[in-house]
């Protein structure tokens, strides 16, 4: 009796190893079936994921500025003056304010590019059990949001449209390791492609090694053909050390993505490039040194010098 | 008889993964945040028969699929987690002592959590897929473990309760 219960647990076993192994060949040949299926379940899912994001967002938020403490310290500080005095009144608009600002930062980066684009509300921060770096916007084919286009913040390149439902998107981020852009350093126009790393540093590999990267050097998006997926001119992020190591064949450098990815709460997808070239226009602007104080001190010897 | 406790057990994944893709998404803490949903399937399945595991992996694996941020082919969670629910109920089968002991599941739900992960990551780089950095996936994996030790405590009254509740007769009978 026992046997029998063993061979149906193995056929049970066997049976469910296979229909698996049928899902995955039905996949990977592009049967519609199985990408209808995740689009359906993904129109499901999708108002809870907005409401979610309405209610959950702002204390996401609060855990990400935790774990970013170091880095967000001095912010916390200057903001902790002004918190205290308007608390009360900002309690419920703090999260609509943030928002707003990188509406406001995103619609300024494009509009010096002259960009088309519709903005879009970030609904959920991607997988986390897989090694994917994806986020999901509230904005889909409904509103000419379609695959392959660029998706930007205020700050730079976010990532690009993967797959567009009729109302929401989801977005592969310049982080994930799958991800790669054709990059130029601005300035000297050298081009490189640039990988994702699943940290907020990526890969810049240049195409020629005749010439030279410098640490603070910005890179910039090089454009694709019918800027899909990528229009020219996005920046992506800044060189913080460079690989010179004798003998290879390509020079590589480690880029810091400027986008903050653990904060995105509104960005916006290009859903029109503009007829020119941006070229280096949306190179972010150095701080203006602050000039330093000088003192001057005048001494006087005294008259009567002390023996 | 069993088809109704399927469907209630079904219910139970469908508002974990509801859960997890609307609400704990929200959320990316420390190691890429927190796989509630992969936990609470391991933990289910710690509990039972290894049949059941497999089936419960096989439900979970496909809801985890169907999820929109999975870029691995459809079925490959489904494979991996047929296996993972499996060999993790597969270990304690029988043993009372082990299956009664709340350290004991603890340590293997653990260990299991990122194992099943790393198995996920390899069969994904056999298909083709990218890893990125080692570290950073290091880092992750062990963030998942650490968070399965916090988690499963607080998950394991509750999940015990529900699963002998549903297959009480079953496993005595």
């Amino acid at each position: 009796m026992r046997n029998g219960g063993d061979n149906r647990g193995r056929l049970l076993l066997i049976s469910l190893i296979v229909t698996s192994l049928f899902l995955i060949t039905l996949d990977l040949r592009g049967v519609a079936v199985i990408s209808g299926l995740r689009s359906g379940s993904q129109s499901a899912i999708s108002p809870f994921q907005s409401v979610a994001a309405t209610i959950f967002r702002p204390v996401g938020n609060f855990f990400a500025d935790i774990t970013h403490l170091g880095r967000t310290r001095g912010e916390i500080e200057s903001l902790k003056e002004a918190n205290e005095k308007l608390r009360n009144s900002l309690i419920n608009r703090k999260n609509a304010d943030a928002e707003l600002k990188q509406l406001k930062s995103v619609l300024d980066l494009a509009g010096i590019a002259q960009y088309k684009v519709v903005s879009a509300k970030v609904i959920s921060l991607g997988s986390t059990s897989s090694f994917t770096q994806t986020i999901s916007i509230d904005a889909g084919a409904n509103m000419g949001v379609r695959p392959n286009m660029t998706v930007i913040s205020g700050l730079g390149l976010v990532g690009v449209v993967k797959i567009s439902y009729p109302n929401h998107a989801l977005v592969q981020l310049t982080t994930d390791p799958a991800f790669r852009v054709g990059a130029r350093v601005a300035g000297s126009q050298q081009i490189g492609i640039l990988s994702g790393q699943g940290t907020s540093k990526a890969v810049l590999q240049l195409l020629d090694n005749q010439t030279t990267l410098k640490v603070g050097d910005v890179i910039l998006a090089r454009g694709s053909q019918n800027n899909r997926p990528f229009v020219p001119g996005v920046p992506i992020g800044e060189v913080t050390s460079v690989d010179n190591a004798a003998g290879a064949v390509t020079q590589t450098a480690d880029v810091k993505l400027y986008a903050n990815f653990s904060t995105l709460s509104v960005v916006a997808v290009v859903v029109g490039a503009p007829k020119n070239d941006p070229r280096d226009a949306l190179v972010p602007r150095a701080p203006a040194p602050i000039p330093a104080p000088t003192v001057t001190i005048y001494a006087t010897p005294s008259e009567s010098p002390t023996p | 008889m069993l088809a109704r406790k399927l469907l209630a057990m079904f219910s139970i994944f469908l508002f974990m993964f509801i859960l997890q893709e609307a609400v704990i998404s929200q959320f990316k803490i420390f190691g890429a945040g927190i796989s509630l949903f992969l936990i609470f399937t391991l933990l289910w399945a710690a509990l039972g028969s290894p049949e059941l595991g497999a089936v419960t992996g096989f439900g979970a694996g496909l809801l985890m699929d169907l999820s929109q941020t999975t870029s691995s082919p459809m079925g490959q969670w489904t494979l991996i987690m047929i296996l993972a629910g499996f060999a993790i109920s597969y270990l304690g089968y029988g043993d009372d002592n082990f299956r009664g002991n709340p350290i004991s599941l603890v340590i293997i739900v653990a260990f299991a959590v990122p194992l099943t992960r790393l198995v996920y990551l390899v069969i994904g780089l056999m298909l083709g897929g990218e890893m990125g950095s080692v570290l950073q996936v290091l880092m992750s994996l062990l963030a998942s473990a650490l968070w399965s030790v916090a988690i499963v405590p607080l998950l394991m009254p509750v999940v015990t309760r529900v699963h002998g509740a549903l297959f009480e007769e079953q496993s005595h009978g």
